[in-house]
């Protein structure tokens, strides 16, 4: 058959306003709006794809032919102006709408024959599934983390930490006996690198120097209690000085190793502390032979492994964000292959049969929205295997 | 008359429900009115489907799902094959929702 999908879908249009025409007389809304429903639900067609750009009116004169004398009389431009400015001012509502008319708003629609079964979702995948982007989006993973780590970092640098690293170091471990807060200080230097450089700035007291590469050295020698005991003996003779001010400052620093610590390149912060000897020359802002000096000691310390794992665990927290990937993932996937709205066939069914697993039906009178396309059918006839 | 309020979720019945619903919310139009409007798009499309349309279509596929509630078939197809004189066309899903047709001629 030759007919068009749009032609008949123009036909169909033109049947509803002449069959509603005189309700909308007898209920006083008047002619207007009707000629603005058919335009608004001509114009939404269009835009969706439904029927083609030019309608074609040549068999349904006879609704238009009363209108256009019409216009003829008046001020021609009035009416399309009406017509036209009235959708384009509505058209801003169509989000709203959107979503209404999948909740039936109407009364009385759900007292139809026609219950649906498989339930209201299909009637709006996109704005489902743009709630569900909405939601997933927001799951916000880092972000939350770097918040309560700031508190924290402020504090540091008035202490004057940087007395050294190596005394730190030591102190840090005989002074702190869980490993929590070498893995909550990995998350301090991570987030805050830029902001213990600030800090580091202020309080700079030559001995200061912020760590760009590894954070870990203060979480490797907490889990060092032996070789740290070690160090910071070395460490206590090597500055005797400041070893009393290092060590309450290493007391206070128990609690904020981020300023000591600016990675800005990897979570592997231990191994950048282990092999900081060398690494000092990363370290591009401070006098890297202080650094050296510090860190001497505490490269013997070989076993930053446990402290490690510690800290690997809190970097890959529980956020279950794998959980919402897979989501993500399965509904992308849906969307890819159903653009728009999904594959649909609505029809009557004459028959239903099946075999074993063989399904037969014979369905009639049927509208398929296949791959973004609409064809009516009036007879399908369908085999399926289940 | 009883209508099928099946044809509403077609693309046309979408377009004819947004409308209307705009039409409401601003007052332009009263809910019953709407319906009424609805109610004849039931019928006309009905009719239409009847007496304009002449084209037969085979259906191959999977059968994922197959339900049976108040009369009303719905199948999910995986890998369906829509053959037609007009078309040829392959999806990978497709949902196929059918009323009973016997209950419109009651």
């Amino acid at each position: 058959m030759a007919t068009n999908v749009s032609s008949v879908y123009i036909q169909v249009v033109d049947d509803v306003i002449s069959k509603v025409r005189d309700d909308f007389i007898n209920y006083g809304a008047g002619e207007t709006a009707l000629n603005e429903l058919q335009a608004i639900w001509e114009m939404k067609m269009m835009q969706s794809g439904a029927i083609s750009g030019t309608i074609d009116r040549s068999s349904t004169q006879k609704n238009a032919a009363p209108i256009t004398p019409v216009h003829d009389l008046n001020v021609p431009y009035e009416a399309p102006v009406e017509e036209y400015e009235t959708p384009t001012a509505e058209m801003l509502f169509p989000p709203t709408p959107l979503q209404t008319p999948i909740q039936t708003p109407l009364p009385g629609l759900d007292s139809g024959m026609y219950n649906i079964p498989t339930g209201p979702s299909d009637y709006a995948p996109s704005p489902i599934t743009d709630l569900r982007n909405s939601m997933d989006l927001k799951g916000g993973r880092p972000s939350p983390y770097t918040q309560p780590l700031s508190p924290w970092i402020n504090q540091r640098p008035p202490l004057g930490v940087d007395v050294n690293v190596a005394y730190v170091e030591g102190r840090e471990e005989a002074d702190r006996g869980p490993p929590h807060q070498a893995t909550t200080q990995d998350f301090f230097v991570n987030s805050s690198g830029k902001r213990k450089r600030n800090d580091y700035g202020h309080g700079n007291s030559g001995g200061y120097i912020p760590q760009q590469d590894g954070s870990g050295d203060m979480t490797i020698e907490f889990s060092l209690p032996q070789n740290v005991v070690n160090q910071v003996q070395k460490s206590s003779s090597i500055r005797h000085d400041q070893g009393t001010a290092t060590s309450k400052m290493l007391f206070n620093k128990e609690g904020k190793p981020a300023p000591v610590l600016h990675q800005l390149d990897g979570t592997h912060d231990e191994y950048d502390d282990l092999f900081q000897l060398q690494g000092v020359a990363t370290e591009n802002y401070n006098t890297p032979g202080e650094h050296v000096e510090l860190r001497a000691p505490t490269p013997a310390v070989g076993t930053p492994k446990p402290g490690k794992d510690e800290a690997g665990e809190d970097d890959e927290p529980p956020l279950n964000e794998d959980d919402d990937d897979d989501d993500d993932e399965l509904d992308d996937d849906q969307e890819e292959e159903e653009p728009n709205t999904q594959h649909l066939v609505l029809a009557l069914f004459d028959k239903v049969t099946r075999t074993k697993s063989r399904w037969k039906c014979t369905l009639k009178n049927g509208i398929m929205h296949l791959n973004n396309r609409d064809i009516l059918f009036n007879k399908a006839t369908g085999e399926f295997d289940f | 008359m009883a209508t099928f309020e099946l044809y509403r979720r077609s693309a046309i019945g979408m377009c004819l429900t947004e409308s209307l619903d705009e039409m409401v919310s601003s007052g332009t139009l009263s809910p019953e009115l709407a319906i009424q409007v609805l109610m004849q798009f039931d019928k006309s499309m009905t009719d239409a489907l009847e007496t304009q349309v002449k084209s037969k279509v085979t259906i191959k596929g999977h059968l994922h799902t197959y339900r049976f509630c108040d009369n009303v078939w719905t199948f999910i197809l995986q890998d369906a094959t829509f053959k037609s004189d007009e078309c040829h066309e392959q999806v990978k899903r497709v949902k196929i929702v059918a009323c009973d047709s016997n209950l419109l001629t009651q």
